[in-house]
């Protein structure tokens, strides 16, 4: 049995700040196999996407790792321990090389005095050992395999003469280019609309079985999660308080948290049952609640344990797991 | 909602305290706050003060009148004079100076030379009656006599040290015997006078002339902006020599001091009002701005509910950061002799006589007081970029 | 959900008469003057008591329209007419005082709630300051009264009023813009985009607050979103605009359960369903939503609709009525669901 291609443990990470160390992420483990998407979801503050940053080591100078967190690659060559990587050079080799980002606005991560193709070729000559001029093929190429027309034209435009639509697919496609075995999408659709987000989210999917790579998707619509991602990790104030399945997750929710926003969801399918709220508000990462982090809005907590004791992960079937006392306590009855 | 509470309850009462007066602070507080975690910033602000306060005072804090009156015949050109402790004749409490003593004889060529006495001592002393000073004092002469001005309240007559006799000069005088040091502290003050009235003048015209700019956009904005940036480009030493040849020689040195200081301000307005214009193009865009206009608000009523407050802290770090900038100019005309005069003192006047080479090679300590305005205009900045830091929420500063 | 009863006779609250606003976009010297088509012609009625939902997307002119019914953009042809129990307002002809007078009745609540509320005054200097700019209240006490009022109805407490904005959550922040809103005690608001910026798990919170005070309250709303699912549980009544234009209207029901116009379907097909295994893509549109500057001609949605023909190119829909309330602006409709 290979080794998954990413595999996180135990990642803290904590950010110095004028108001003092914040906590951003606490304890998260998932793995990633290749050919999978998996969806990380949550609202504000939940550290879904300081979680992706810290795969590239790309978060700023204030943020400080914890000593146990490891994140690993799985590359053909050997192990990567991401984490450990100091020199700007090693980084290369990760980031762009073996992992490619794409983020929510498209038009910050296009450099707006040169022209797309520039760009894009500019990548390929850094990342892989091709000429200018088969570089500047093989953007051409993958512009129109993300659907932009006229893709020979389209190369030597600005970034502000696309469209959102367009900019968004350019950026998949400068992304793709140099065959990353991972591909991490921050938010990628919700600045766009819902008729080309639907175009979008397509595209991802047909690549994926194309390029054979690994997405992590990371958004706070659920919807979106729940026609792409084939796993799902629900994560709230910086913990990961479920995984699973996206089917299982979606449809047998096992963390109150993940019921309640659920619940919270207006759906098309049955507008006519009312919405609840989840009671409360997201606590401010200052006042980081004690015990389980979604205590303080949880109808089901026990006062004495939640607001004391961290819930360890539990699994209820095959990779369906849950950080809840609640949901603990339910499976050993069961047993 | 907040568990704290439930924790004892003296960590909870002081926390929940702490929070609420972080909720509960206004912008300025929180500014404040920000700033005082700023250890260079701190540092410089003390530093401004402190000058400041040396200028306010400096009539109390030098032994001599830092004008002509006050000058030591008897030490022209004299070195700096530290008052030591002790010497070979032993230790004193009292500071104390030797004693110069100037001779002339067939031995010297019959030129003056001054030797210093070993023997004869001569005491500090504190808080000595000298010279008298008001320490509030306002001269103006205004075309016919009876709009003169002369306002001077606060008289006194002590003086921080003097000397039982002779002079005491701690960084040494010219070449008319005016004492460095005291003429060093007068000049911070004027230059900070000066530097204020020049930044108040701009501050008003910017105000007002990039105000309207702003906040009323379209065709009168951008005819505005042109005349501003006209005016910008207009070379300041020849416009200054133009106006210095137009000053009346019959004006005192008080009144030259003012008519300098206007012009500065009247120069200066051009880069501050584009700032501030900057600031209302910003702000009148804001969401909030709208939402008073939808409840029918006046202009009136949004420029001062909304606008000025918002970037009244910008515009405070502006003029701080303007000041070094008046400073520098206003040294800069009177070190070619276009600005002030005696007995009216700046650094730039002070430097005048800077440029022979008998200066450069023997009386070094005439270079003294620029030490003290690399001191004030490097507070200024420093302070000014602490202020910019601490208004700007998004400012990338991670410790 | 039980629609509030509205009378169908009396006049609507907001009646708007082909409307078109169009921007000039920068000052061309030669004589090229771009213009910015965002309202095309366009006509509504909002009864009172409706909570009415308008979506679109980007370039639909949703907002424009919005902010049009409050004066708050220049009007460019038709008319916005506002008509309650005590006056008659026609917006392209009403005096100072008159103008004054409607910003009473008809208020804003923003899309984003940090940008919304002025970060050096207190709550409650914000939720006071329409009642001080349109001088409402006598005193200060009655001001302080009717704040404090207000506060309560949209759960925010006494403590709450004493701090400044950077102290809240967006939810919080939301509910008080809102107070702010509700304190001149309006008839009608907009409420634009007012949970797009909010979390899921807050954003129902907000979605029943603005319920109970339409129930409560006896308001009116114009709930601009791009968010179909949430218009879809708020709403009594949906209006789907495509750059600039209407395209249908009709009560909720109707429209979720029998779209008849194609960008109307095209929008529900695209939007993600929480079933994975719902995988309905066969309505996906293709291409870009073209530039408001220059709009298709004849069916603005001619480009990129799967049913077009040559008519939809020349000539420009008009509003028809399919069923009672619902009102359908496409050449094809009739013939595409018949028989139904």
């Amino acid at each position: 049995m290979t080794a998954p291609l990413l595999q996180v443990r135990d990642l803290n990470l904590r950010f110095a700040t004028d108001e003092g160390l914040v906590t951003a992420v606490e304890s998260a483990s998932f793995e990633l196999e290749a050919g999978e998407i998996l969806g990380l979801v949550g609202e504000s503050g939940s550290g879904k996407s300081v979680t992706a940053k810290a795969l590239m080591h790309l978060n700023a100078k204030n943020a400080r790792y914890g000593e146990q967190g490891c994140i690993t690659l799985n590359l053909g060559s050997g192990p990567v321990d991401v984490l450990s990587l100091r020199r700007e050079r090693d980084m290369r080799v990760v980031r762009g090389g073996a992992i490619s980002m794409i983020f929510q606005e498209p038009m910050a991560s296009f450099a707006p005095a040169i022209t797309i193709g520039q760009q894009m070729i500019e990548q390929l000559l850094i990342h892989t050992k091709t000429t200018r001029k088969q570089a500047r093929a093989l953007a051409i190429e993958m512009l129109a395999r993300v659907g932009i027309a006229d893709a020979d034209k389209r190369i030597d435009q600005y970034a502000f003469q696309l469209s959102g639509g367009m900019r968004q697919r350019a950026m998949i496609a400068m992304a793709l280019s140099t065959s990353p075995k991972l591909l991490i999408a921050d938010e990628p659709t919700t600045a766009l609309d819902v008729t080309i987000q639907a175009q979008v989210i397509d595209l991802m999917k047909d690549l994926v079985s194309e390029f054979g790579m690994a997405i992590l998707f990371i958004t706070h619509d659920l919807g979106v999660i729940a026609q792409t991602a084939d796993k799902v990790a629900v994560m709230y104030l910086g913990r990961i308080v479920e995984t699973g399945p996206v089917r299982a997750v979606l449809k047998n929710p096992l963390h109150p948290y993940t019921q309640g926003l659920l619940n919270a969801l207006p759906r098309l399918d049955a507008f006519d049952e009312p919405l609840t709220p989840v009671p409360g508000d997201i606590p401010s990462p200052l006042e980081r609640p004690a015990g389980c982090v979604f205590h303080t809005r949880c109808e089901l907590a026990q006062n004495g344990r939640c607001d004391t004791e961290v819930p360890q992960v539990v699994a209820a079937s095959d990779a369906h797991a849950a950080a809840c006392h609640v949901v603990a306590d339910a499976l050993e009855a069961r047993v | 909602m907040s568990e704290s509470a439930q924790q004892s309850t003296d960590v909870g009462v002081s926390d929940q305290q702490r929070k609420e007066a972080y909720f509960t602070a206004s912008q300025a507080q929180l500014i404040w706050s920000r700033f005082r975690k700023n250890r260079s910033a701190m540092v410089a602000a003390a530093v401004l003060v402190g000058m400041v306060l040396m200028g306010w005072f400096a009539p109390f804090l030098s032994p001599y009148d830092p004008t002509i009156a006050g000058r030591d015949k008897d030490y022209q050109n004299g070195a700096p004079q530290i008052p030591m402790f002790r010497d070979h004749n032993g230790f004193s409490w009292r500071p104390f100076l030797h004693t110069p003593e100037r001779t002339r004889s067939i031995k010297t060529n019959f030129r003056w030379v001054t030797t210093l006495n070993k023997e004869k001592r001569r005491y500090v002393y504190f808080f000595v009656k000298g010279w008298e000073y008001h320490l509030f004092r306002l001269d103006l002469d205004l075309p016919g006599k009876a709009l003169d001005i002369r306002w001077r309240f606060l008289k006194f007559e002590r003086h921080l040290f003097g000397i039982d006799s002779g002079g005491i000069h701690i960084f040494g005088t010219d070449a008319a015997g005016k004492d460095i040091y005291a003429r060093t502290l007068q000049a911070v003050w004027t230059s900070l006078a000066v530097g204020t009235i020049g930044v108040m003048i701009s501050f008003v015209l910017a105000l007002v002339i990039g105000g309207i700019s702003g906040y009323l956009g379209g065709w009168v904005d951008s005819v505005i902006q042109m005349l501003t940036d006209a005016i910008r480009t207009v070379p300041a030493i020849p416009l200054f020599m133009a106006l210095a040849a137009f000053v009346p020689d019959e004006w005192s040195a008080e009144t030259r001091f003012f008519f300098i200081s206007i012009i500065l301000g009247l120069i200066g307005w051009p880069t501050l009002a584009r700032r501030v214009r900057t600031h209302l193009l910003t702000e009148r865009a804001q969401e909030y701005v709208l939402a008073a206009q939808l409840c029918g608000a006046s202009s009136a009523h949004v420029i001062r509910r909304h606008l000025l407050p918002s970037f009244t802290s910008y515009i405070i770090v502006d003029l701080v950061i303007s000041f070094p900038y008046m400073v520098l100019s206003e040294t800069a005309l009177s070190f070619i002799g276009l600005g002030l005069k005696d007995p009216v003192n700046s650094l730039g006047v002070m430097l005048q006589n800077v440029t022979k080479a008998d200066v450069l090679l023997n009386y070094q300590w005439y270079f003294i007081p620029v030490i003290f305005f690399m001191a004030l205009v490097l507070a200024f900045v420093f302070v000014g970029d602490g202020l910019r830091d601490a208004a700007d929420p998004y400012s990338d500063r991670h410790r | 959900m039980s629609a509030p009863v509205s009378s169908e006779t009396a006049p609507p609250l907001v009646s708007v008469d082909g409307l078109s606003v169009h921007f000039p976009l920068g000052h061309g010297l030669f004589g090229d003057k771009t213009v910015v088509r965002a309202v095309d012609d366009v006509s509504l009625e909002i009864r009172k008591g409706q909570f009415v939902g308008l979506v679109g997307e980007s370039g639909s002119g949703k907002t424009t329209l919005g902010r049009a019914m409050l004066n708050a953009v220049p009007v460019t042809a038709g008319a916005v007419v506002y008509q309650d129990e005590e006056v008659r307002y026609d917006l392209g002809h009403v005096t100072k005082a008159e103008l004054k007078d409607y910003r009473k009745r008809a208020q804003l609540i923003f899309q984003d709630p940090y940008a919304a509320l002025s970060p050096r005054m207190t709550v409650r200097d914000i939720v006071a300051e329409p009642l001080e700019v349109m001088r409402l209240t006598g005193s200060r006490e009655e001001t302080d009264a009717r704040v404090r009022e207000v506060a309560m109805r949209c759960r925010l407490n006494l403590e709450h009023l004493r701090r400044f904005p950077h102290a809240f959550s967006g939810g919080q922040r939301q509910r008080i813009s809102i107070a702010r809103a509700l304190v001149c005690e309006p008839h009608f608001l907009v409420a634009d985009e007012s949970v797009a910026a909010l979390d899921v798990s807050i954003q129902a919170d907000i979605l029943n607050m603005l319920k109970s005070l339409q129930q409560d309250l006896g308001l009116t709303f114009l709930f601009i979103s791009h968010d179909l699912s949430v218009v879809a549980h708020t709403c009594d009544v949906v209006a789907v605009m495509y750059l600039g234009s209407l395209v249908e209207v009709a009560p909720t029901h109707q429209l979720f359960r029998s779209p008849k116009h194609p960008y109307t379907k095209a929008l529900l097909s695209a939007m993600p369903s929480l079933d994975p295994d719902d995988k309905s893509s066969d309505q996906r549109l293709t291409g870009e939503i073209p530039s408001p500057t220059n709009p298709p001609s004849g069916c603005r949605f001619h480009t990129r609709c799967p049913v077009a023909i040559e008519r939809c190119k020349s000539e420009v829909p008009k509003q028809e009525a399919a069923e009672d309330g619902h009102r359908v602006a496409c050449h094809r409709w009739a013939e595409l669901h018949n028989p139904d």
